[in-house]
């Protein structure tokens, strides 16, 4: 009898403790970004003061005022809040949250100086682990729970899919950072990214551009693949050179064959073609190096997400030259331009949360975020649904200066808004441009299909 | 079917993926003759030395001094697991055992990825000294880590059966895995020997931990449940023949590499170790009713 | 009148069921106006792994069978039932059937060859097994509404969401829809417990050589069990295609069965409501967590240490033991004089195997 009771109240102990973990992860967590309030993060610094520039100073570069980012430099917005949201995905492995905490970092700014015609901004900030219903959810959530206006900064592998109709049938007009099908090829998503396929199609392009004779393309086999091997297809077809679609099961543990087996299929004269995150591209380049197979082809490219400083760091030298990456935003080294600088300075100032620092994460949520103010203090009256998402739709060729061209959203069955890109290439620790501005082929169907709706077509090959 | 000369390479790579998998695989055989326990938490424990050796590197400590963390905290972990729940569990059926251990599993995956968070555009990798020298063989370079890997997998194999044989501790532990309480009343000092038991495998998990972070990636996930496959040699050894267990792992990493050229099969070449597993187990057991018996030997 | 260690039945279930009847009732139709969509979301998520860890339920509960293999056997029932949804216009109803059949249909075969072993082996078997089917699942997909037996098209710009029944389209006629069929699968089990199949299996699990001796099938009888909690956990897969309406390869890895092992233990894998626990432990505490911005990785360590703590102190589960923690509290509040009751409270079998 007397160990039951201890066995229970041993028992009990445990379940007290686990209750009392959730208690104070709840309560930590209550003071987290799913609940972001206005103007946190705002330090005193971010007064108009030059110690403002002091504090935001970038390696190389001009030093920038923060409080640029607003119309009121120094004065925090009081009014009534508007909300947006966006909904990452962050589980083991993968984590997007980069991205709209960056936006949140800009908004944070916005609302230190002057806010939106004095309105701060309320951003809510949805984290999914892949799971549908999950998505569904966070989506149902932010409309009807936390009634936000506008949704900006999404950054999902599933969430276009799954929530396209919804946003459809409720009139938002998402400002995204796209990686499923659906946020290029609906009418009620347009992202700042090119997305894995468009993205893949640059680096595709670039190798044929060297003239390679195979292209092994490989990725990962995530929800898609099938849609973006389609744009790699159609580009080598065109040119008349033999393409080799490959998928690999990820997390990959046996990164040896997969490497050997794809400087095997592309030979001497042909390019390998990846389509991974970084932590499964590196292990695939680190595993080429170890077997002494990175010169056994002509060249290797890599789609956006390869273009990490961190990256060329871990390859090493022995790959100058060799790799080249599509990058979808404007390379934030050697970039002396003033949003370039405000982002840095943004980011050093409010950006605490985001992990990986300067790179195109961090990049696409400043874009996202910039769009929407600059959106946002287009509309005279009312915030409500109905002219916050009429006025994303109402972008038009605007200049943010980290992409390649100017973007626009428009009333078109598709957006793909960014669709030309740079290629950068590892040197010495750092990635470099090895290629400016090159609008991606109209072979690809959907960019054909685009640039005709959006009426760009005659301006580009 | 592809030609020969296409098959060549993957013997290598296949090679060294089996002794990947050797590693793991004769790993769980050794701790389960010692304890009785099939710790499925080797994997997550080795990956938790890994990562604690990385986050040591960063911070520019010494290589050697990262490796021993990395034993040392593998080895704290196992031992403290192996004291707290060892005896509470002994007199269990070895399934409620290694059920035991997937509760450790998952309090250390937990854990790593709250301390190690992932964020987006990083990508943390290990790299040991050995990476940079290795010999050719056809047109594929072998790294001195990969031999590394093999020999520990042959050295353990040899190793600990010996000294689980021949050795006065060593027949302690079988006999300790196989009942624990006649053996205490033997007069064998069981918590001792059980401590050191526990603090070897730990040690072991933490030196396998390391070389499987630089051969395979140096991600919790992966690492954590790189021990399922594993699981496959040590199922076909019926969790008895650590000779068995290492010969069975490379059959498995070479099968698996060499269905990489085979187009039609090549996707699917994920399945090689569970399919084996399979086949092996049912293939072993249509005779008799296979019940796990309690002795370890 | 029959008799439970002491007591009339009567006196023991007919508060029970008066009070399991009122939870019903007040979930079906009170609860979907109370919550939000995004929890109304959570309880259907909750309403189809409560399924799904009944099944598990069954095999390690009352027969003392562990499968780490259910993720993927969920994984089949989803698959069946979203082909059939693409590919036909069958009523919901009788796809159900038909996935859970189709279910049963592969958890007999998995069983034949497998049943042959025992305990650890048999856990590690269905380990390897789950380990192959999610493999090839990733490999082949799940159907999107493409043409072929394997109904994928890989190459889609908009995938079509898989349907749901005329009659429950909304999210709360969903939620309804789901619950009832738990409550099906529920009575489902219930009627094999109250019959000879659980007698049957109450003996394996005592002991599998005493059950041979008194002349049980016993491999007959632990097939059964396997194709029962097969059958509910691929109907369980059937409503998980309606409820989500887009199904990924990537949704179903091998270590999901592990948690779900995890939840099951915690939750009381002998009692039915401990399969309710499991689904909200599974689905509800982590859309909680997610919602107040708590990682999720602590319900992970969470579940670790639930599972210590059952195989350690608890056997029975949280189902079992929070009641009796309660009832005890309560016992203590109205006075000592009382305690004797206690020794007469039905207790839960001790062992988990």
């Amino acid at each position: 009898m007397k160990r039951r009771r201890a066995r229970r109240a041993h028992g009990a102990a445990v379940l007290a403790a686990a209750l009392t973990l959730i208690g104070a992860g709840a309560a930590a967590g209550c003071s987290s970004i799913s609940n972001s309030g206005t103007g946190t993060g705002a330090t005193s610094a971010g007064a108009t003061t030059p110690a403002g520039s002091a504090s935001s100073s970038a390696a190389g570069a001009a030093t920038v005022d923060t409080s640029q980012c607003g119309s009121k430099p120094g004065v925090k917005a009081t009014g009534t809040p508007i909300a947006l949201g966006a909904i990452a995905t962050n589980q083991p492995g993968t984590s997007f949250t980069d991205i709209p905490n960056m936006a949140k970092a800009y908004f944070d700014c916005v609302n230190a100086n002057g806010g939106v015609n004095g309105h701060p901004i309320k951003y809510y900030i949805a984290t999914e682990q892949t799971n549908p219903a999950q998505v569904a959810a966070d989506a149902k959530q932010l409309v009807q729970s936390d009634h936000v206006l506008g949704i900006v900064g999404s950054t999902s592998i599933i969430e276009c899919s799954v929530n396209s109709g919804y946003w459809q049938k409720m009139g938002y007009y998402v400002i995204d950072s796209g990686i499923a099908p659906e946020c290029y090829s609906t009418p009620n998503s347009a992202a700042v990214n090119m997305g894995p396929r468009y993205s893949s199609d640059g680096a595709v392009q670039y190798a044929l551009a060297q003239g390679v004779s195979k292209v092994v393309f490989d990725q990962a086999n995530v929800p898609g693949t099938g849609y973006i091997a389609a744009g790699p297809a159609a580009l080598a077809k065109d040119k008349n050179v033999p393409i080799v679609q490959l998928t690999e099961n990820v997390p990959i543990t046996d990164a040896n064959s997969v490497a050997i087996k794809e400087v095997n299929d592309a030979g001497p004269g042909g390019a390998v073609i990846l389509n991974f995150t970084p932590p499964e591209a590196l292990i695939i380049l680190q595993a080429a190096q170890k077997l002494g197979l990175e010169n056994r082809v002509k060249m290797w490219g890599c789609s956006t997400p390869c273009n990490t400083d961190f990256l060329a760091t871990s390859l090493g030298s022995k790959w100058n030259g060799k790799l080249f990456v599509n990058a979808e935003l404007t390379p934030p080294d050697g970039t002396n331009t003033t949003a370039m600088n405000l982002y840095k300075a943004i980011l050093k100032q409010y950006g605490s949360s985001v992990q990986g620092g300067i790179g195109s994460f961090s990049q696409m949520g400043f874009t996202e975020a910039e769009i929407a103010v600059h959106a946002l203090e287009s509309i005279n009256g009312d915030y409500t649904v109905q002219s916050v998402n009429a006025a994303f739709k109402a972008v038009k060729d605007f200049d943010t200066g980290m992409l390649c061209q100017a973007w626009t959203y428009g009333d078109y069955p598709l957006h793909i808004p960014n669709n030309s890109d740079y290629t950068v290439t590892p040197k010495d620790g750092k990635m470099t441009t090895a290629q400016g501005c090159t609008p991606i082929s109209a072979v690809d169907p959907q960019i054909a299909q685009y640039r005709g709706a959006a009426g760009t077509a005659a301006n580009v090959q | 079917m592809p030609p020969w000369a296409d098959f060549e390479p993957f013997i290598v790579s296949g090679l060294a993926l089996g002794g990947v998998y050797a590693l793991s695989g004769v790993g769980l055989v050794v701790l389960y003759r010692a304890t009785g326990v099939l710790y499925l938490a080797f994997g997550a424990v080795g990956a938790l030395g890994a990562l604690t050796a990385w986050s040591l590197a960063q911070a520019s400590a010494p290589g050697w001094l990262t490796w021993l963390a990395c034993i040392a905290v593998s080895a704290a972990v196992t031992l403290g697991y192996g004291t707290l729940f060892g005896p509470a569990l002994a007199k269990r059926d070895p399934l409620v055992k290694a059920v035991a251990t997937i509760g450790l599993t998952l309090i250390l995956y937990g854990l790593m990825d709250l301390l190690w968070t992932t964020s987006g555009g990083q990508a943390r990798s290990l790299t040991l000294p050995t990476d940079n020298s290795g010999f050719t063989i056809g047109q594929i370079t072998v790294t001195d880590t990969q031999v590394i890997a093999l020999a520990a997998g042959v050295v353990l194999t040899v190793a600990t059966a010996a000294f689980l044989r021949f050795t006065q501790l060593g027949t302690a532990m079988r006999a300790m895995a196989n009942d624990r309480e006649i053996t205490a009343t033997l007069g064998v000092p069981v918590r001792r020997v059980e401590a050191a038991a526990w603090l070897g495998c730990g040690a072991l998990s933490g030196i396998a931990g390391l070389l499987l972070a630089d051969l395979v990636a140096l991600d919790a996930t992966t690492l954590t449940f790189l021990v399922i496959s594993s699981l496959a040699a040590v199922l076909i050894a019926r969790l008895r023949s650590i000779a068995l267990t290492f010969a069975a792992a490379l059959v498995v990493g070479l099968l698996h590499d060499l269905l990489t050229p085979v187009v039609s099969l090549s996707n699917y070449r994920d399945m090689t170790p569970f399919v084996i597993a399979a086949i092996g187990l049912l293939v072993l057991s249509r005779h008799r009713v296979m019940v796990q018996s309690r002795e370890g030997a | 009148m029959r008799r439970l260690n002491g007591l009339r039945l009567s006196d023991l279930t007919r508060p029970r069921i008066l009070v399991t009847t009122f939870l019903l009732l007040f979930v079906l139709l009170v609860l979907p106006q109370l919550m939000s969509l995004y929890y109304v979301d959570t309880m259907t998520q909750v309403a189809v792994y409560s399924m799904v860890a009944l099944g598990l339920g069954v095999l390690v509960g009352r027969v003392g069978l562990v499968s780490l293999g259910q993720a993927a056997v969920l994984a089949i029932g989803a698959w069946v039932a979203a082909r059939l949804l693409f590919a036909t216009s069958q009523p919901y109803l009788l796809v159900l059937l038909e996935a859970g059949l189709a279910t049963m249909a592969v958890g007999i075969i998995i069983g034949l060859p497998a049943l042959r072993l025992r305990g650890l082996y048999l856990a590690l078997i269905t380990l390897m097994l789950a380990g192959g089917i999610t493999v090839v699942l990733a490999t082949v997909n799940f159907p999107n509404g493409g043409h072929g037996f394997l109904g994928y098209d890989g190459g889609l710009l908009h995938i079509p969401p898989i349907r749901r029944p005329s009659f429950a389209a909304s999210d709360p006629a969903y939620f309804r829809f789901a619950v009832i069929i738990a409550i099906a699968m529920f009575g489902l089990v219930l009627a094999h417990i109250k019959t000879r199949p659980g007698r049957a299996w109450a003996a394996i699990r005592q002991s599998e050589p005493a059950a041979l001796a008194a002349g049980i099938n016993t491999w007959l009888y632990k097939l059964w069990a396997f194709a029962l909690a097969s059958f509910i956990t691929g109907v369980a897969g059937g409503v998980l295609a309606g409820a989500i309406h887009y199904l990924y390869s990537i949704n179903f890895p091998t270590q999901d069965s592990i948690t779900l092992l995890a939840v099951v233990l915690m939750g009381g894998a002998y009692s039915l409501w401990g399969a309710v626990v499991a689904g909200l432990l599974y689905q509800f505490l982590p859309s909680l967590l997610n919602n107040w911005g708590v990682s999720a990785d602590w319900l992970t360590i969470l579940f670790g240490i639930g599972v210590l703590q059952v195989l350690t102190t608890a056997p029975a589960g949280l189902a079992d033991q929070v009641p009796r923690d309660l009832a005890r509290l309560a016992r203590r509040l109205r006075g000592g004089g009382r305690s004797k009751q206690a020794a007469k409270d039905t207790p839960a079998p001790e062992r988990v195997p």
